[in-house]
C-alpha cells in the first residue's frame, strides 16, 4: 500500500527525485528499522526479567540488557533521524542548484511561457515540500516495516496461537480500512482536481478584487469563488460520507485495546487449560500491539508520499523540459550584421505560425525598426534574435553564423537587449549598472550612468550609487529603471542592440530623456528596434512591416508612404491617436473604422 | 509540577483556539472532544483491570471465576471504548462538520475581502492574502479531529492508568510520575527550540526565496553573463546559508524530541529495576510489576507520536493569527442615514488624504467640482497624486481632512454597493476571468440578455474580434489567454463598462500600453463609453484632453507644495500652462 524504492509504476514520483541520496536514506531507514528492533527487544528483555523473577531467578541480567538495548535503540534512531535530515537538506541544495541550472539551458522563451512566478515557486516551495518526505517519513517508514514483522515473528515463536489471536483482530482492522480505501483512486482524484479548482479561484478573487470591487462590489468574483468552494466542500462530504462507517471501525479495530483484549482472552483459556506460560503471555500482551500500531503510521505515511509526489511531479516537470540543442560544429560571427533567412515559426502548441517566411538583412551599423499590429510578429523576430526559441524552418543568423551554431556566450556577447520589462536585482544601482560587464571601474559606470541620462537622478538619490533598488529600495520610476538598464547596455557596449518599445510607458516628463540616452546608446551599433509609436523611428534605415506574422513590406519612411501600403495605413492610424481628443459631450473624432 | 501545569494550560489554550476557529461547527467539534476523552479515560480504566486479572491468575492456586470477572469487566470497557471513538469520530471528523468548518471561513475571509477598505487590500501582496485564505485555512483546520484526538488519548489514558497504577502500587506509581516533569520539561524545551528555529528557518527561507526570484526573473541578464547554475553565486551563496541554518538548527532541536521519545522506555526500565528489586525483598507481588510493565509499554507508541503531532498547533496558531489579523480590519464605515445624492456632480472640498505609514501627504486640500455631464482631466507626473484622486471618488480610503461628495452627499454616508453602481472604471490593467467572454462582459449587468452583451460590444467595438474567435462569444478566456492583445483585453472592459451603463465614468490612461492598431480601436469605444456622462480621467498625453472641460494639474509630489491646482484653464489655453520642461 505504500509506494516504495521498488515501485515501479511511478518512476516519476519523489522517490525518483532522491536518487542522488538514496544511500543515505536506505542508511537512515536501516538504521531506524535497527532502532525500533533494539526497542522491541528491549521490551522483550523486560518480559524475559520477569519470567526470571517469577522462577525466583536473579534478573538483572536481563535488566542490564534491556538498559543496554534500549540505549542502543535511541543511538540508532537518533542518528537515523540525523542522516535523513541532513540527507534532506542536501536534497533541496541539489535540486534548486540542478533546477537553476537547468532554466539556463532551457529556451528563454519557455521562462515566458511558464511565467517565472510559477517557476520560482517550483524552485522554492515545492523542493521544500519534499523536506517532510524525506526526512521525517523515510525513518519511520523503515521502522513501520520492521516492527510489524518482528513482532509477528516473536510472537509466533512465543506461542502461535497468541500470534493467530492478534493477526485475527488485525485482519479485521485490516479488512475494514480496505474497505474504506475503496475508489481511493477516484475520489482522491476528484478531491485533488476540485482543491486545485479552490486554490485556482482564491488566485482569481484575491487578484481579481481590486479592479472587481468598483464595478460590482466584487458580488460576481465572489459567487464564482463561493461555487468553487461548494464544489469542494461537496467532494470532501461525499468522500468522508463514503469511507465514514467503514473507516471508523478500522480505527476501532487497529487501536491497540481490541488486540489486547484478544490476547487476554486467549491468553486466559491457555492458561486455564495449562498449555500457555505466565511469562510468555506477559511477553506477547508487551509486544502484542506492536502490529495495529504501526497500520495507522503507515495511512498517514500514504498522505505525506501523496503531498510529497505532486511536489516532484512539477519539479521533474520543469526538468523534463527539453534543453536548447547544442550545434556539432562551432561558428564564429564575422561582423555585426543580423540576417533572417525565410525564417517560419509556431509556438508551442499553436498551429498557426506566427512567423512565415520572413527573411531580411540589418546590415551593420544600421537600424531595423519592426513595425505592426499586435500579434503581428514583431517581438517574434526580436525574441529569436538572442534564440529565446529555435527557429523551426530557416534561420537566424548573426554575423553571417546561425545562432544554434554560436556558443551561448557568443552569441550573448554579440547581442544587448533592452526590453520592456526592465529587471533590476535587489542591489545598488552601481551593481546593476555593473552586470553589463563585471571589471567596469566606478568611473566607466558613471560615464555610462551620464550617457543613459541616469547620472542626475542617481546623484540626487540619498546614497547615490550605492542606494539599493527593489522592493524596498528607491522609489525609482518606470523611466528612471529604464535609463538604469540603458546605462548597463551602454556599458555592455555590444555590437547589436535589440530594443523592445522602449518608451511606451515613460511619462512626458521622462520621454525626452529616455530618447537622448537611447539615441546614445544606439550609436554605431546595429540596432534592431520594435516601435509601438511610429514617431521615433522615421529615420530608421529600414523598416519592416509585419503583418500576421508575415513581412508585408520594407523600405525607408518615405518610400513606404509613398507606396501607400500598409505601413502608410499604419501611419495614417498614429497620426489620427496622436490626434484623439476626448469629449463627453461630442464624439468628434473622425478615424476609420477598425472593424 | 509546575512546568507540567503550564504545558497542559497551554494545550488548553490551544484547544480554546482551535474551537474559536471552529465558529458554527464548534458545537460539533466539541461534542466529538469530549467523546474522544472520555474514550481516553475508559482506554486507562480498560487496562486497569490487568491488575486483578494478573493477580487471580498468579494467585495459588489460580482464581478462575475472578479472572473471568476481571476479563468480562475489562471486555464491556473495551467495547465501550470502541462505541464512544466510533461515535466520536462520527460527530465530527467523519462527518459533513469538518468538510463545512473550511469552507465556512474561506466565505468569511472572502466576505472580509469584499468589505475591507481598497487601501489596507493594496498593502497587501496577492501572495500573501492567497496564501491566507487557502494554505492558512488549511492549517487551522488540520488539528480538529484526529490529531486533537491523538494529544488527549496521549494526555488522559495515562493519567488515569497512573491512578490505577498508584491505588496498587503507590511507589511505581511515584517513580512513573517523576517521569512527567521531565516529559513536560522536554516538550517545552523542543517546543521552544522549534519555535524559535521556525522564526530563523523561515527568514532564511525568505531570503532563498527572494534570491529564486531574482534569479529567474534575472536570467536572461545572468545568462548574458554566464551566471547561471552552479555559477550563480549570490543564488548559491544563499543556499548554502539556508542548508547551514537547517543543519545548525537540526542540532538544536532534535534532542529534546528524541529523548521524549524514549522517556517511556526508560520508565519502563526503571519500572522494571525498582519492580524487580521490590519484588526480591518481597513487598511487591511480581502480578502488580507485570501489569504495570504492560500498561506502561502500551504508551510509548501515543506519548511518541504526541510531541510530533503537537507542532501541529504552532502551525495553527500561526495561521489563525494571520487568518484574525485578516479579520480584524474594519471596513469603511457608512453613515447611518443612508443618503441619496441628488444629482450627479463630484466635488473635492478641502480633501487632504496620505498613505498609511506615510509621512508625506499624497494630497493636500484639494478643492474642485466636476459638475454633471461634464469632463475633468488630471495630468501631472507619476506620483503627483493623480491616481490617489482618482481613488478616493471609489472609496479606495476616506480623506483625512475634508470630504469628498457626490450629488451633495458625502461619499461617506452612501452604500458602497449604490456608490459602485454609479461608478464605472477603466483602467490600465483589465482583469479578465477565466470564463467565457460573454460572461466577462456581462459582469457589467448580471441581468442583461445575450443580444445587449452583444450591442455593448459592438458599441465597445469587439464584436469584430470575438466573432472571429473559434466560438464566438463562448470562447473560453483561458483556452486562448495569450492570444487577446492588451487593446482587445481593453475593449472587453469596456464593454463591460458600457453594459454596466452607470453615469459616472472614470479612465485611468486606458490607452497607455497600448499599440497604435488598438489604440484607436480602444479609442473608439472610449469615446462611446463617455457620452453624457460625468468623466474623470487621468492622461498621459496631454494632447488627448484639451477637449475636457476642465484640466486639473497635479504638482510634482502633489503632496508637499499644492498638492493639486484648483485652476481651471479654458480648453485650449492649457497646453503652454502645463507644458514645463521635462525634469533632468
Amino acid at each position: 500500500m505504500v509506494g516504495n524504492p521498488d515501485d515501479g509504476r511511478e518512476p516519476q514520483g519523489v522517490w525518483h527525485l532522491m536518487r542522488p541520496i538514496m544511500g543515505r536514506i536506505r542508511l537512515a531507514m536501516a538504521l531506524a528499522a535497527s532502532g525500533a528492533l533494539c526497542g522491541l527487544g528491549g521490551v522483550a528483555s523486560l518480559a524475559l526479567a520477569v519470567n526470571a523473577l517469577l522462577g525466583q531467578a536473579p534478573p538483572w541480567l536481563w535488566v542490564g540488557g534491556a538498559g543496554a538495548l534500549i540505549v542502543l535503540a535511541f543511538l540508532a534512531r537518533a542518528l537515523a533521524f540525523e542522516v535523513s535530515h541532513l540527507a534532506a537538506f542536501r536534497l533541496e541544495t541539489l535540486l534548486r542548484t540542478r533546477l537553476s541550472d537547468h532554466l539556463a539551458r532551457v529556451p528563454m522563451g519557455y521562462l515566458v511561457t511558464a511565467g517565472t512566478g510559477s517557476l520560482a515557486k517550483v524552485m522554492q516551495d515545492d523542493v521544500k515540500n519534499l523536506h517532510a518526505f524525506v526526512a521525517d517519513s523515510t525513518p519511520f517508514l523503515g521502522r513501520s516495516l520492521a516492527v510489524p514483522a518482528a513482532t509477528l515473528a516473536l510472537l509466533v515463536w512465543l506461542d502461535w496461537r497468541l500470534a493467530l489471536a492478534a493477526l485475527a483482530v488485525l485482519a479485521v482492522g485490516v479488512a475494514t480500512l480496505a474497505l474504506s480505501m475503496r475508489n481511493r483512486d477516484t475520489l482522491q482524484r476528484r478531491y485533488d482536481q476540485e482543491n486545485e479548482n479552490v486554490n485556482s479561484r482564491v488566485v482569481e478573487f484575491v487578484q481579481a478584487m481590486p479592479v472587481v470591487r468598483t464595478f460590482d462590489a466584487g458580488a460576481n468574483s465572489f459567487s464564482r469563488y463561493q461555487a468553487a468552494l461548494e464544489r469542494f466542500r461537496d467532494v470532501m462530504t461525499e468522500w468522508l460520507a463514503f469511507a465514514s462507517v467503514s473507516a471508523r471501525l478500522s480505527l476501532v479495530f487497529l487501536g491497540p485495546l481490541p488486540t489486547l483484549f484478544a490476547l487476554s482472552l486467549a491468553g486466559v483459556l491457555l492458561l486455564g487449560q495449562g498449555s500457555l506460560g505466565f511469562a510468555p503471555w506477559v511477553a506477547a500482551l508487551l509486544i502484542g500491539t506492536g502490529l495495529a500500531d504501526s497500520f495507522m503510521p503507515l495511512m498517514w505515511l500514504q498522505h505525506f508520499i501523496h503531498k510529497a509526489n505532486g511536489s516532484a511531479k512539477r519539479i521533474q516537470a520543469v526538468l523534463a523540459t527539453p534543453a536548447l540543442p547544442e550545434a556539432e560544429t562551432i561558428e564564429s560571427p564575422k561582423d555585426s550584421s543580423v540576417r533572417f533567412e525565410q525564417v517560419s515559426f509556431a509556438y508551442d502548441g499553436r498551429e498557426e505560425n506566427a512567423l512565415a517566411d520572413v527573411s531580411f538583412y540589418a546590415a551593420p551599423g544600421t537600424v531595423t525598426a519592426l513595425v505592426g499590429a499586435s500579434g503581428s510578429g514583431k517581438s517574434t523576430v526580436a525574441r529569436l534574435i538572442p534564440r529565446f526559441w529555435d527557429v523551426q524552418e530557416g534561420c537566424v543568423r548573426v554575423g553571417g553564423a546561425d545562432v544554434r551554431a554560436l556558443r551561448p556566450e557568443v552569441l550573448m556577447e554579440q547581442v544587448a537587449f533592452v526590453f520592456q520589462d526592465n529587471f533590476l536585482f535587489q542591489d545598488t544601482i552601481a551593481n546593476n549598472i555593473r552586470l553589463g560587464r563585471p571589471d567596469a571601474s566606478p568611473a566607466d559606470i558613471e560615464r555610462a550612468a551620464r550617457a543613459a541620462q541616469a547620472h542626475a537622478f542617481i546623484e540626487a538619490l540619498p546614497q547615490g550609487y550605492d542606494t539599493l533598488v527593489g522592493e524596498r529600495g528607491g522609489r525609482l520610476s518606470g523611466g528612471q529603471r529604464q535609463r538604469i538598464t540603458i546605462a548597463r547596455a551602454i556599458l555592455q557596449d555590444r555590437p547589436i542592440l535589440v530594443l523592445d518599445e522602449a518608451t511606451a510607458f515613460a511619462d512626458p516628463e521622462s520621454e525626452a530623456a529616455l530618447i537622448a540616452a537611447l539615441s546614445r546608446l544606439m550609436r554605431g551599433k546595429t540596432v534592431i528596434v520594435i516601435a509601438h509609436r511610429l514617431g521615433t523611428i522615421r529615420t530608421a534605415d529600414q523598416i519592416l512591416v509585419l503583418e500576421a506574422g508575415c513581412a508585408v513590406e520594407s523600405g525607408r519612411h518615405a518610400e513606404l508612404l509613398a507606396a501607400d501600403g500598409a505601413y502608410a495605413r499604419l501611419w495614417r492610424r498614429h497620426e489620427a491617436a496622436q490626434a484623439w481628443t476626448l469629449t463627453a459631450t461630442d464624439s468628434s473624432t473622425k478615424i476609420e473604422a477598425s472593424e | 509540577m509546575t512546568t507540567t501545569a503550564t504545558t497542559v494550560d497551554s494545550l488548553a489554550r490551544s484547544f480554546r483556539r482551535m474551537l474559536v476557529a471552529a465558529g458554527d461547527e464548534a458545537p460539533a467539534l466539541r461534542r466529538s472532544l469530549w467523546l474522544f476523552a472520555a474514550a481516553a479515560v475508559v482506554e486507562g480504566l480498560a487496562l486497569g483491570c490487568l491488575f486483578p486479572l494478573f493477580h487471580a491468575l498468579l494467585a495459588t492456586p489460580a482464581d478462575g471465576a475472578a479472572a473471568a470477572r476481571w476479563l468480562v469487566l475489562m471486555g464491556a470497557l473495551v467495547a465501550l471504548e470502541g462505541a464512544l471513538r466510533w461515535w466520536a469520530n462520527g460527530s465530527f471528523t467523519y462527518s459533513h462538520h469538518y468538510a463545512q468548518v473550511g469552507h465556512q471561513l474561506r466565505l468569511r475571509l472572502g466576505e472580509q475581502l469584499r468589505r475591507m477598505p481598497l487601501e489596507k487590500l493594496y498593502q497587501r501582496r496577492t501572495g500573501e492574502l492567497t496564501a491566507t485564505l487557502a494554505g492558512n485555512v488549511d492549517e487551522l483546520t488540520t488539528p480538529m479531529g484526529m490529531v486533537s484526538a491523538l494529544l488527549l488519548r496521549a494526555l488522559i489514558a495515562p493519567s488515569v492508568a497512573l491512578l490505577v497504577v498508584a491505588y496498587w502500587d503507590w511507589r511505581l506509581a511515584l517513580l512513573l510520575a517523576a517521569l512527567l516533569p521531565a516529559a513536560a520539561w522536554l516538550y517545552r524545551r523542543r517546543r521552544r527550540a522549534l519555535a524559535k528555529s521556525m522564526r530563523r528557518l523561515a527568514a532564511a527561507h525568505a531570503d532563498t526565496s527572494a534570491e529564486i526570484v531574482e534569479y529567474v526573473q534575472g536570467l536572461p541578464v545572468l545568462r548574458a553573463t554566464n551566471r547561471t547554475g552552479a555559477r550563480a553565486e549570490r543564488l548559491q551563496t544563499a543556499l548554502t546559508r539556508l542548508e547551514e541554518v537547517q543543519r545548525q538548527d537540526q542540532k538544536a532541536g532534535r534532542l529534546p524530541g528524541l529523548l521524549f521519545a524514549s522517556l517511556v522506555e526508560v520508565g519502563l526500565w526503571l519500572a522494571v529495576a525498582l519492580g524487580a528489586w521490590l519484588v526480591a525483598s518481597g513487598t511487591l507481588e511480581l502480578a502488580t510489576l507485570a501489569a504495570v510493565l504492560v500498561i506502561a509499554a502500551r504508551f510509548a507508541e501515543p506519548l511518541s507520536l504526541f510531541i510530533g503531532v503537537a507542532s501541529v498547533f504552532d502551525y495553527m496558531e500561526a495561521g489563525l493569527r494571520r487568518v484574525e489579523a485578516l479579520f480584524a480590519i474594519k471596513p469603511l464605515p457608512v453613515a447611518p442615514a443612508g443618503a441619496a445624492p441628488k444629482g450627479l456632480d463630484i466635488a473635492f472640498e478641502q480633501v487632504s488624504f496620505s498613505y498609511e505609514g506615510s509621512d508625506e501627504r499624497a494630497l493636500k486640500d484639494l478643492n474642485f467640482i466636476v459638475p454633471e455631464r461634464s469632463m475633468i482631466a488630471f495630468v501631472g507626473p507619476s506620483g503627483s497624486g493623480k491616481t490617489t484622486a482618482v481613488r478616493l471618488i471609489m472609496r479606495y480610503a476616506d480623506p483625512h481632512e475634508g470630504c469628498i461628495r457626490l450629488g451633495g452627499c458625502d461619499l461617506r454616508a452612501l452604500e458602497p454597493e449604490r456608490l459602485m453602481g454609479l461608478v464605472s472604471a477603466v483602467f490600465q490593467d483589465v482583469y479578465l476571468f477565466n470564463d467565457s467572454i460573454l460572461n466577462n462582459i456581462r459582469m457589467g449587468r448580471p441581468d442583461a440578455t445575450d443580444a445587449e452583451v452583444e450591442e455593448a460590444a459592438r458599441r465597445a467595438h469587439c464584436h469584430g474580434f470575438i466573432s472571429r474567435l473559434p466560438q464566438g462569444y463562448c470562447t473560453q478566456v483561458g483556452d486562448i489567454g495569450g492570444r487577446l492583445s492588451g487593446g482587445e483585453k481593453q475593449r472587453i472592459s469596456i464593454a463591460r463598462a458600457l453594459l454596466k451603463n452607470a453615469p459616472i465614468v472614470i479612465l485611468d490612461e486606458p490607452t497607455a500600453a497600448l499599440d497604435t492598431e488598438s489604440e484607436v480601436a480602444v479609442q473608439q469605444a472610449v469615446d462611446e463609453l463617455v457620452r453624457d456622462r460625468t468623466v474623470v480621467v487621468i492622461a498621459h498625453r496631454l494632447s488627448t484632453v484639451v477637449g475636457a472641460d476642465r484640466i486639473l494639474v497635479f504638482d510634482e509630489g502633489g503632496s508637499s507644495s499644492r498638492g493639486g491646482m484648483t485652476n481651471s484653464w479654458p480648453s485650449r489655453g492649457c497646453t503652454g500652462a502645463c507644458g514645463r520642461p521635462s525634469k533632468p
